[in-house]
């Protein structure tokens, strides 16, 4: 069998802002996935992002890009990363061509066709001033620049924050499609779980500068449940088991982090499948 | 790299439009000045100021009649050279963001806003020979050589200047480009000051205070200087340039997220 290749690769990642820390932050992102960055506002995901594209320096730890470290070489490793951020980042006078002036004479593999093509398919005019685009067709010129020179990878801090579920659903598309492709990986980083459990492969949730939970999505929605009881039965239930627990007037409720378990322990309680969303919440309740 | 000074110019494209106008204005000004000296109202003053017995020699007059072509080859460059408004656009649009995923290292990112102002100059140079070439042929005021002096002075004070600027600019982030324009201009009188401090003082406790030291030569050496003398503002305006960008290189390293 083929041995999985990482395309992105934090190991013991540290950067400390005073007020804010990275702490010892490791996870890796493997090809061909789409990997889910989760995590309430604040938790550290644009600085993380930030630091895999070295754009701030780290204070220790080791970042790998395509299996090279991007001490040195981030430049370089950035000809195959398409990066797409929260707020747009073009000039407002700037139109479609003349983001393709600029970027044929960037990127070494800028494929002018294809950069056509895409604002063609996402209905984007390239004669029009992209500060007259709406907060979607901003996002979706992000993505077609990202698309046209052929990267490897797509980095995205929040783009579906913000737009309206039908741009939310033809974004969800467009990545589907860019990761047919078997090379093809994204990073995903969104506080929107919704939208990462209908596409993402991986998971990586980060809190507090913190990774608390990181693995295959699947896997992770399997393994958590939510586990419904009486009050008086709640002190009952293994601690260890226990990610967060919330007691109503109507009875208690707890995450928990092993159903398989927990089915075989508690054969009389109600588990049922826990969303991402709930996932998260709990573990930064649990936490508090 | 060169995509990165494509955005620069885009993002200066009202200013090269006013440059264009400026240019016109400059070029009509200046043979309608060159004519009135040789045939107009100008000769005539320049006549009587020479007749009134005030200690001017026809040289002083045709001193004073360079002073005004110093001014119309100093314009277009001027006009042409302002960097602040790349700035502005970058902080505003957020590109810096854009810049630091792009796959272009930092020092070749701050070289590109160097080689922008760089082939701003060389526009204005440019035009301002073609006019320079235009007005010798019609006066005796400056030799060729002489507007060529003047024009490559002209480049070098601005480009002195605006290396500077690019210096305090990355140094002060953006949002604070204005301040970075107050700093490159004390840093220059201050460098003046400094180098010229006997002639300066000079100046200021004898010309413009007991009047003693007057001397009309104290208006002409500047004159003379950047009309003979362009090439040792060129040698500074390269020897400051390397220095800001060094400087701008390590302090865009440290903070990172500034260009």
């Amino acid at each position: 069998m083929d041995e999985v290749r990482n395309v992105i690769e934090l190991k013991d990642v540290t950067k400390d802002y005073g007020d804010f820390k990275l702490d010892r932050v490791s996870f890796a992102v493997p090809e061909g996935t789409v990997c889910g960055f989760i995590g309430q506002n604040g938790a550290g995901k644009p600085t993380t992002i930030n630091l895999i594209l070295d754009v701030i320096s780290r204070d220790a730890g080791e970042i790998t890009l395509f299996g090279q470290s991007v001490d040195r070489n981030s430049a370089a490793l950035r000809e195959d990363v398409g990066v797409v951020f929260d707020e747009m980042g073009f000039h407002e006078f700037m139109t479609g061509r003349d983001i393709n002036i600029m970027m044929k004479n960037i990127y070494r593999n800028w494929d002018e066709a294809a950069f056509f093509e895409n604002l063609r398919t996402f209905s984007l005019p390239s004669k029009k001033k992209c500060g007259a685009f709406s907060r979607g067709m901003r996002m979706k010129l992000q993505i077609a620049v990202a698309l046209s020179h052929h990267a490897k990878l797509l980095i995205m801090d929040e783009p579906t924050s913000g737009l309206d579920p039908i741009v939310r659903n033809e974004m969800i598309g467009i990545f589907r499609e860019f990761v047919m492709e078997e090379d093809h990986t994204i990073l995903l980083s969104s506080h929107i779980t919704g939208d990462l459990e209908r596409i993402a492969d991986e998971v990586v949730f980060i809190n507090g500068g913190r990774i608390v939970l990181t693995g295959n999505k699947d896997e992770i929605l399997e393994k958590h449940g939510i586990l419904k009881c009486k009050k008086e039965d709640l002190p009952g239930i293994s601690e260890s088991l226990i990610v967060s627990s919330e007691v109503s007037s109507f009875g208690a409720q707890a995450l928990i982090n092993d159903r398989a378990s927990a089915e075989k322990l508690y054969p009389g309680a109600v588990i049922e499948q826990a969303a991402l969303e709930e996932i998260m919440i709990g573990y930064v309740n649990g936490k508090r | 790299m060169k995509g990165l000074i494509l955005k620069d110019l885009m993002c200066l494209k009202k200013q090269l439009t006013t440059f264009v106008y400026v240019m016109a204005g400059t070029v009509v000004i200046s043979i309608l000045y060159v004519l009135s000296t040789r045939y107009g109202n100008l000769a005539r003053v320049g006549e009587q100021l020479l007749d009134q017995n005030n200690g001017m020699s026809r040289v002083d007059v045709k001193n004073l009649g360079s002073e005004a072509m110093v001014l119309f080859m100093f314009l277009p460059i001027v006009c042409v050279g302002d960097l602040m408004n790349v700035f502005v656009a970058d902080g505003k649009a957020g590109f810096y963001k854009v810049s630091s995923s792009l796959p272009v290292p930092l020092y070749k990112r701050v070289l590109a806003r160097f080689l922008t102002i760089y082939t701003l100059f060389g526009l204005g140079v440019l035009v301002d020979a073609l006019l320079a070439v235009l007005l010798c042929s019609m006066t005796d005021i400056m030799s060729l050589g002489q507007f060529l002096g003047v024009i490559f002075s002209g480049a070098s004070i601005l480009s002195i200047y605006s290396a500077l600027m690019i210096l305090y600019c990355v140094l002060l982030g953006y949002g604070r480009e204005q301040y970075a324009q107050v700093l490159a201009l004390l840093t220059m009188a201050a460098a003046f000051v400094i180098i010229k401090f006997d002639s300066v003082r000079f100046f200021v406790v004898h010309v413009l205070g007991d009047g003693v030291g007057f001397d009309s030569s104290v208006f002409w050496k500047p004159l003379d200087f950047i009309r003979e003398k362009g090439y040792v503002l060129l040698g500074i305006a390269a020897l400051v340039s390397v220095c800001s960008y060094l400087l701008s290189v390590r302090i865009a390293e440290r903070k990172r997220g500034v260009i």
